[in-house]
């Protein structure tokens, strides 16, 4: 066992050597691959930090949206809703005034239509009324209708003439108004009536189609009226309950 | 016999005589030195990490631990210096199973140079971290009195170091080349797997001890102080 310092000297040479080859081909490039691994893991770990962090913070802002839009749903859906009933209660309201209108229309048909019926009852029945009374006046006692309304205003108006001269106040003129024309006995014994109950008060005779059958007397403010409207009124109510409907209005009452 | 390769001459050059033990130390110079180079030469982050090179990262990378556990200090220039006695020791020590090579560090004078070796480090890093002033300061304490003790310890870590490796590995290589002329067949072979063993621990502690005797010339680091203890 013996030390050879010439080869101690050449191995410190060698080892020293070897020290710079190694860190030269080793070492370096290996720490430094080292070094770079980990510097590029701990940037991609970052980064992963970072996206993940933003995953969040989309994650929340998405649920923040999901929940603005659910209360956003929710409110449209409630005014959805009040819309809805809005408009339903609209057409209900104007299918129900519809439907009063509709309703309001036909009652004024109907009531038109009955009034027509009336009317045309009225009308028949006082012609067939006034053509069996004036049949049965000519057959059994040789008489006119017109005479006998003369004649019978001619006896009422002594009784009224102080109600009529009181009424007709400055007045000088009366009318004596029929539908149809007056025979001229039947005018002159309606004048001469007149002028006994009224001296100084002329009578005019007039005709008016629209008028019934008989006789009205006007004189200032006053009327008085011979027809037969009243008995025509009372036929429609016969007619009328027979047939099981409501009378119509009648015509003006006999006075 | 022959206990050393030192008394072998290979070749001479102008009169100087070069033996087996610098002639292998050469060999094992460039077998390191190209297993490096064939081995980082592709090392670029692009390109994913052979077996090798994952080997050799999972191996400086278990001394720099190990030194940064011995130290409790990562230094670069440390890890040259004993990462560097580690592998010549060990890659030497490992190839005493080739045939016809002897292993550099069965040469006192290869162990010796070795030790010589960290016996300079020692006060260049020592120096280099504390400063000539403080470096020098060691060898007073913990008292004055203590300084030739300090000598004198600093002297015989060396030769410890030099005796012990050299002493390992050349018997190792002397017991199996008298076993593999008495029994040629099986102890040999045993032997020289104990001598791989050995050979390893050998490095490691060699290593080790080197790492230790470094990091305590230099200045201590922070918190409580390492309890480096001598592993032999």
């Amino acid at each position: 066992m013996s030390i050879d310092w010439i080869t101690v000297a050449a191995q410190i040479v060698n080892f020293l050597i070897l020290v710079w080859l190694l860190k030269r081909f080793l070492y370096r490039p290996i720490l430094d691959g080292i070094d770079a691994r980990e510097r590029e893991i701990a940037e991609r770990m970052a980064e992963a930090d970072k996206i993940r962090k933003a995953a969040e913070a989309a994650e929340a802002a998405h649920k923040a949206e999901i929940a603005a839009l659910r209360a956003s749903r929710a409110e449209t859906l409630e005014a959805a809703r009040a819309e809805a009933e809005a408009e339903r209660d609209a057409l209900l309201a104007e299918t129900r005034k519809r439907l009063e209108a509709e309703r309001a229309e036909r009652a004024a048909r109907r009531t038109e239509e009955a009034q027509s019926y009336s009317a045309d009852l009225h009308r028949t029945g006082a012609e067939a009324l006034l053509s069996l009374t004036r049949k049965a006046l000519a057959d059994l006692a040789d008489e006119t209708l017109e005479a006998r309304i003369v004649a019978r205003a001619a006896n009422r108006l002594a009784e009224v003439a102080k109600d009529l001269g009181a009424a007709a106040g400055d007045s000088r003129e009366a009318v004596a108004l029929t539908r149809d024309p007056l025979p001229e006995p039947e005018a002159k014994a309606l004048r001469d009536a007149f002028a006994a109950v009224l001296p100084g008060v002329t009578l005019r005779l007039a005709t008016d189609p629209a008028l019934s059958p008989g006789l009205t007397l006007r004189l200032g403010g006053a009327q008085v009226a011979w027809t037969v409207d009243s008995y025509l009124d009372g036929l429609g109510a016969v007619l009328e309950d027979r047939a099981g409907r409501p009378a119509g209005k009648g015509v003006t009452d006999a006075a | 016999m022959q206990l050393t390769p030192d008394d072998s001459i290979a070749f001479a050059i102008g009169g100087l005589a070069v033996n087996w033990t610098i002639v292998n130390t050469w060999l094992i110079m460039a077998l390191l030195t190209v297993g490096s180079v064939l081995i980082t030469r592709n090392l670029r982050p692009d390109v994913r990490p052979g077996r090798w090179r994952t080997a050799l990262e999972v191996i400086v990378g278990l001394i720099e631990s190990q030194i940064a556990e011995v130290s409790h200090r990562p230094d670069r220039r440390l890890l040259y210096f004993t990462g560097t006695l580690f592998l010549f020791i060990v890659t030497s020590n490992l190839l005493t199973v080739v045939p016809g090579f002897d292993p550099p560090t069965a040469s006192l004078s290869t162990t010796a140079a070795l030790a010589l070796s960290v016996l300079v480090a020692v006060p260049i890093f020592g120096i280099a971290s504390r400063g000539v002033g403080g470096y020098l300061k060691t060898y007073l304490e913990p008292s004055p009195i203590m300084l030739p003790f300090n000598i004198i310890g600093e002297a015989s870590r060396g030769i410890s170091l030099a005796i012990r490796l050299y002493g390992n590995i050349m018997s190792g290589a002397v017991i199996a080349a008298i076993l593999l002329g008495v029994a040629p067949f099986f102890f040999p072979v045993a032997m020289n797997m104990l001598g791989l063993l050995t050979g390893v621990v050998q490095a490691y502690i060699f290593a080790i001890l080197a790492t230790v005797y470094i990091s305590s010339a230099t200045s201590p680091p922070p918190g409580p102080a390492p309890d480096a203890k001598d592993p032999t």
